[in-house]
């Protein structure tokens, strides 16, 4: 038996010890079994706290900050927390969105949940040098919870983005090295490589068929359709009248980057 | 030779050259292990993270209430020993130096908790922008450590199960004689958590 579970089951330790290990435990498995949000956009407003013309003006500064640093900031309201605390909730949503670019982690979540009246700024790692903890508190405290306070809630939202925005984009050399960091070259998706060679091999079987109707016109190989050539010729004729659908993943939407986060950045109650 | 029986080899051969090289797991045991050491090196990286956070902590509750000698000498004390626990990579794989580095990790945790209780009393520190910040550090500091606390869990889970179950099994036996189950956490992360004080 591994060390583990010996600890587990030693008497000095009983019951609760048990009973600790397993709602440790159930807490891991009922955490990875959290309905998250769908990522539909920059914000995601499910507990309906901005107007249109408020979520439209939030989305456009953020897509600016994206082009320019390719940090990606995403604002989610929820309806409720489940039970969950802010902080695992935080993360966890962080890691199921993948916000902010696969290898730098440069992403951030303004969290809001109106009915435990919590919010949380959660910082990506590669952000937490840039977003300090402490930082991120003085924004909560001295930005958006006054003006939550007041039930100003898209006042708070939209403070926070500023600043959030501000520390981000502050030091112009900072600022100007992600910039130049930024990679030139973009992963290609999987499913243009599918379709390219699915592509590929039907063409390639189209080249031999034209090889072949050629080689029988030359008179090099036999009219006779046998075999593999009879294989052929089924395939071509096929594949002439079938519709290759192609799905498109993305409608020019915005999805998260890959990025992934540790934890970093605070909360604050109202 | 008859062709049949050609064909027959060839076949084999490759079907076993293919197990070989898809690896039937033959890659998971090494894998994951690398994966848990780099989860416990984060580990490590956040507890380490707020060990750093105490001695600032300390002199800033001391500028306000240093009648508290107690309370604070106990968080030194704690965090001394703490560090004295000599910790690396081999201690995943050491049920007494894991359970000593556990333990201490838990005293300090509870030593912090009771300083930060006490300089609820004080309304000066609790409005001193110092430990205002020390206090967002902390938190932060403690989220992080209970995130990767998880990711180490979860790491050592996927590690173990793989020594244990087939084909990990197998190739434990033969290549990997030396790996070992790797420890995990067994006090809970509530105890492990310094209370949250909330200062409205």
């Amino acid at each position: 038996m591994t060390g583990a579970i010996q600890s587990l089951i030693r008497p000095a330790r009983g019951g609760p010890a048990i009973l600790l290990a397993l709602l440790l435990t159930a807490g891991v498995a009922l955490a990875q079994s959290i309905v998250f949000p769908k990522l539909t956009g920059r914000i995601v407003d499910e507990a309906g706290l901005l107007n249109a013309s408020q979520r439209n003006e939030i989305t456009s500064r953020l897509a600016a900050l994206e082009a320019k640093t390719t940090d990606q900031v995403v604002v989610v309201t929820l309806r409720s927390l489940s039970g969950h605390s802010i902080e695992d909730y935080g993360v966890q949503l962080g890691r199921h969105w993948q916000v902010g670019q696969k290898g730098k982690n440069n992403g951030i979540i303004l969290l809001v949940a109106p009915n435990e009246r919590k919010v949380r700024i959660e910082v990506g790692y590669g952000l937490e040098g840039t977003l300090p903890d402490a930082v991120a508190s003085l924004i909560i405290q001295n930005s958006i919870l006054p003006r939550f306070k007041a039930n100003d809630m898209p006042g708070g939202i939209r403070r926070g983005v500023e600043d959030i925005i501000q520390v981000l984009t502050g030091d112009a050399e900072e600022w100007k090295r992600r910039a130049l960091a930024r990679s030139p070259s973009r992963e290609p998706s999987w499913g243009l490589v599918i379709m390219l060679t699915l592509f590929g091999g039907i063409f390639a079987l189209i080249f031999l068929q034209m090889m072949r109707d050629l080689g029988v016109a030359m008179g090099i190989i036999p009219k006779k359709r046998k075999g593999i050539w009879r294989t052929l010729d089924y395939v071509t004729s096929s594949s002439g009248s079938s519709g290759y659908s192609s799905g498109s993943s993305s409608s020019g939407g915005f999805s998260g980057g890959g990025g992934s986060f540790g934890g970093g950045g605070s909360s604050g109650s109202w | 030779m008859p062709i049949a029986s050609v064909c027959l080899r060839a076949l084999i051969v490759t079907l076993a050259l293919g197990l070989l090289v898809a690896g039937c797991g033959i890659n998971a045991i090494p894998t994951q292990e690398e994966k848990a050491k780099a989860g416990w090196s984060e580990v490590l990286n956040q507890y380490q993270r707020r060990s750093d956070l105490i001695p600032n902590l300390v002199e800033t509750v001391k500028g306000f209430a240093q009648q508290e000698r107690d309370v604070l000498t106990a968080v030194v004390e704690a965090r001394a020993k703490a560090t004295q626990v000599r910790v690396d990579v081999s201690t995943i794989t050491d049920p007494e130096a894991f359970k000593r580095f556990q333990e201490a990790q838990s005293a300090l945790s509870g030593a912090i908790g009771r300083l930060l209780a006490v300089a609820e009393a004080y309304p000066q520190l609790r409005s001193n922008q110092n430990f205002l910040t020390l206090q967002a550090q902390l938190e932060g500091t403690e989220n992080r450590i209970a995130v990767a606390r998880r990711d180490y869990i979860e790491a050592v889970r996927l590690y173990n199960t793989e020594l244990r179950t087939v084909p990990g099994v197998i190739w434990a036996m033969l290549l990997y004689r030396n790996n070992k189950a790797m420890e995990t956490f067994t006090i809970s992360e509530e105890q492990m958590r310094t209370p949250r004080v909330r200062f409205n």
